[in-house]
């Protein structure tokens, strides 16, 4: 069967936005793959279908899961057709980012320092107080050149109206950049000319600008300052990840026991003695960090850290406290702190929310909780998460007793169709639901968005879950100059 | 380098060393198992007591019976030398220092992983098809030595890697050496035939070394200066610790810490046992004997370099 024949089968959701069709007809961005793919036969696409899945075997880019005792190796689904954005596209979202950057780096200062936001009543001083990610332990505490999000990865996704939306600030430790990068490869693999002939924006400068900036970022001026990634070791799901970027940088990867603190210094323990460490990118959450200020039983981070830090004797990346300003509750407020802070309109918009606080709000989400999704503004992973028209009565019984008994825990936005693109599913191309998640690096320099990001897919039919555990694939994404 | 590192690196060249050798004896004891009803009795008893000195109970059911043994060497969980768990934990070495290793050292050490660990691996092994997958992990483990050499950059992780590779060579070859001799219990003047050499000589991949070598009679003395002495045999005691003598002086030059002059003379002691005796000397101390405190001596000697270049916990 000619693969023509295998769009011709393609139906669109509707009322969704499809990145591929509009109307019966192909977009101009999707009209160079559709040439290159469309006179493949489909045993050839199932063959670099399978060809993908052993590229990321034979690498060792799996997960584990965990059953009968017994560990499970599984690679993380990857969908072959790419994801397409414009450069028109990718300019306005590339603005938005960095605008929103800017306003949240101020609001960090802000929050940690004067707090002057909170003086003039823009955010609400409660939201802050009862916010389980403000970080006491690290008021006060000077960070190099006023950066606190140096790595970010806001999700975006699109509406039936074709609008870019913000969903969600990831601004602790966003994961999945090296995905982003694998994808690429493995699709330079199994479809060389295609990338060439739709003229593909590189991204695996990645790595470098990420160096540059943790280098940058050194409490002295050093010729050579010592950066590590700090992982909590090979169990982490992400622990590809950690190895891939510290390999892509040339920098050590340690895991907690690796490191010392001595005199408010950190050190790494060598097979030459004890050595200064002055950077270190961390994959650990904050409250694993120290256990001195944190988690007193954790053995992931260094006792000691935060002391180090306090003394400005070594960066972390991403700053400490980062939580507060990508929690689901303060992020109904972003809007107003860019107001607040640059004097300018919101370019990217976010998803209306409601905070459950309000009485009206509330009433308003309970009368419509059909078209409402509700999610706790503590969670992520898509865990925690209630979808209105799917969930049945005892459920939602149960999401509206806690929703009363706990408001400030619980935020609701209308349910929004994301955009669908073409997927590669049981021999067939079928429209699946994606979101966005470019990956912005931010240095004194300035901001820097390598063009694309990872484009999550939700692979179950109709679902609108994306995250990979749940369900999610993911797909390379292009940002194509027309 | 990071002590956890170097320790890693270390391991995963031991186990690494260690499932070669493992696959190196099955292939071997494989290939003879057809040659039984000549002179040469063959049984898998002598390969299994070379990875499980202990395991007595397992070694009379599966006696002969060459399905059982694989599975026992190769597939059988609860068998700490099994090249399954052998290949298991090499891998969790190699994943903790991923970034210290090359791709390509990674990407083999994965291969084998999922070799090893394929899900009918247990039927396979039963079947006809065994010899295909014997051949194919024996080939990829030769393929990360040279994956290793030609990509691996030369400098401290090298070395670590090195010392554990060689110190666990020395350790096969005694362990290899001794199961044989000790068939004969160790009667070295009560001559054995080629045949009955042939095993042992092709488990350590040494037989055709070993013709061109060596004259045709005496084989019992000659096979033991070969193993020991041989300094152009790669897998003899006295080439291992050549190297090992090697890459330990890299080591204690680059670092220079607190007792590491220590070790390098402790080593010192034991490679003097090899480069300044010869076969007279071995067979006055007595074979057994020679081998078993050269044993305990190397093993002794890596724990003292655990203690100085890994004590990181």
């Amino acid at each position: 069967m000619e693969s023509s024949h295998l769009f011709s089968q393609y139906n669109t959701y509707p009322g969704t936005w499809d990145e591929m069709y509009q109307d019966k007809a192909i977009r101009s961005k999707y009209q160079q793959v559709f040439a290159d793919i469309s006179h493949l036969p489909e045993e050839v696409l199932q063959q670099k279908d399978k060809q993908a899945s052993e590229l990321f075997m034979n690498q060792g880019i799996t997960f584990t899961v965990y059953s009968d005792n017994a560990g499970i190796e599984r690679i993380f689904p990857f969908d072959i057709i790419p994801r397409i954005l414009t450069s028109a596209e990718w300019d306005h979202i590339e603005k938005g980012i960095k605008q929103r950057l800017k306003a949240l780096n101020l609001f960090l200062k802000d929050i940690y320092t004067t707090q002057q936001i909170v003086k003039d009543k823009v955010v609400p001083a409660e939201l802050i107080a009862t916010c389980p990610h403000y970080t006491r332990e690290i008021f006060g505490i000077k960070v190099p050149h006023d950066l606190y999000v140096h790595i970010s990865g806001i999700d975006l996704i699109r509406g039936e109206d074709g609008v870019f939306y913000i969903l969600e600030d990831n601004l602790r430790t966003p994961s999945g950049v090296s995905y982003m990068m694998e994808n690429r490869e493995v699709t330079k693999r199994i479809f060389p000319g295609m990338l060439t002939d739709s003229k593909v924006r590189m991204i695996n400068n990645y790595p470098l600008l990420l160096h540059d900036i943790l280098i940058s970022l050194a409490p002295q001026q050093l010729s050579e300052p010592t950066v590590v990634l700090l992982t909590p070791g090979v169990f982490n799901s992400a622990y590809f990840e950690h190895s891939f970027l510290a390999r892509q940088m040339g920098i050590p990867l340690v895991e907690g026991r690796d490191l010392v603190v001595n005199n408010h210094k950190v050190y790494m323990k060598t097979t030459a003695g004890l050595q200064q460490v002055h950077v270190i990118y961390r994959r650990i959450d904050d409250e694993f960090l120290d256990p001195l200020v944190f988690k007193p039983d954790s053995a992931l981070g260094v006792p000691g850290l935060i002391s180090a830090y306090r003394k400005e004797n070594v960066a972390i990346v991403n700053a400490v406290g980062n939580g507060v300003a990508d929690d689901k509750a303060i992020y109904a407020y972003v809007p107003n702190m860019i107001k607040y802070y640059l004097n300018e309109e919101t370019i990217l918009p976010n998803v209306p929310t409601y905070g459950l606080e309000n009485m009206d709000a509330r009433t308003y989400v309970f009368e419509n909780i059909g078209k409402m999704v509700i999610k706790q503004t503590n969670q992520s992973g898509g865990y925690g998460m209630v979808m209105g028209d799917k969930a049945g009565e005892k459920e939602i019984d149960a999401i509206k007793k806690a929703i009363t008994a706990n408001p400030r825990e619980f935020i609701a936005q209308p349910i929004i169709k994301l955009s669908t693109v073409p997927c590669f599913i049981n021999g067939k191309l079928q429209p699946r639901h994606v979101d966005l998640r470019p990956y912005a690096l931010c240095g004194p320099a300035g901001i820097r968005i390598v063009p694309g990001g990872l484009t999550r897919v939700a692979l179950r039919e109709g679902s609108l879950v994306v995250n990979s555990s749940q369900g999610g694939g993911s797909k390379d994404t292009w940002v194509v100059d027309l | 380098m990071l002590s956890r590192i170097a320790d890693s690196l270390f391991w995963l060249n031991r186990y690494m060393e260690r499932s070669d050798c493992l696959l190196r004896v099955v292939y071997t004891n494989y290939i003879l198992s057809f040659d039984a009803g000549n002179s040469t009795s063959f049984s898998w008893k002598d390969a299994i007591t070379i990875f499980s000195p202990t395991a007595e109970d397992v070694i009379n059911p599966t006696d002969d019976s060459t399905s059982a043994a694989l599975k026992y060497l190769i597939n059988d969980s609860k068998n700490l030398n099994a090249a399954k768990i052998l290949l298991t934990k090499a891998r969790e070495n190699a994943r903790g220092v991923q970034d210290n290793i090359t791709k390509e050292v990674w990407e083999q050490v994965n291969q084998l992983y999922h070799l090893v660990n394929q899900s009918d691996m247990e039927k396979k092994l039963g079947g006809s098809r065994s010899l295909e997958i014997i051949e194919q992990l024996y080939q990829n483990s030769t393929l990360y030595y040279g994956v290793t050499d030609s990509t691996m950059p030369r400098g401290q992780g090298w070395n670590f890697m090195n010392l554990g590779k060689f110190i666990e060579r020395c350790l096969m070859t005694i362990d290899t050496t001794f199961a044989h001799f000790k068939k004969i219990d160790h009667q070295l003047n009560n001559p054995q035939d080629i045949l009955f050499w042939r095993n042992l000589l092709l488990s350590l991949s040494g037989y055709e070394l070993y013709l061109k070598a060596y004259n045709r009679d005496q084989h019992n003395l000659n096979i033991i200066d070969h193993i020991l002495f041989n300094k152009n045999f790669p897998r003899s005691l006295h080439y291992s610790l050549n190297r090992i003598s090697r890459y330990l002086n890299e080591v204690v030059e680059d670092t220079k810490i607190e007792g590491s002059e220590k070790l390098h003379k402790s080593f010192g002691r034991i490679y003097s046992k090899i480069e300044f005796s010869d076969i007279n000397m071995v067979q006055e101390i007595s074979l057994p004997y020679f081998l078993f405190s050269l044993r305990k001596e190397l093993v002794e000697f890596s724990n003292q370099l655990t203690r100085i270049y890994f004590s990181y916990a």
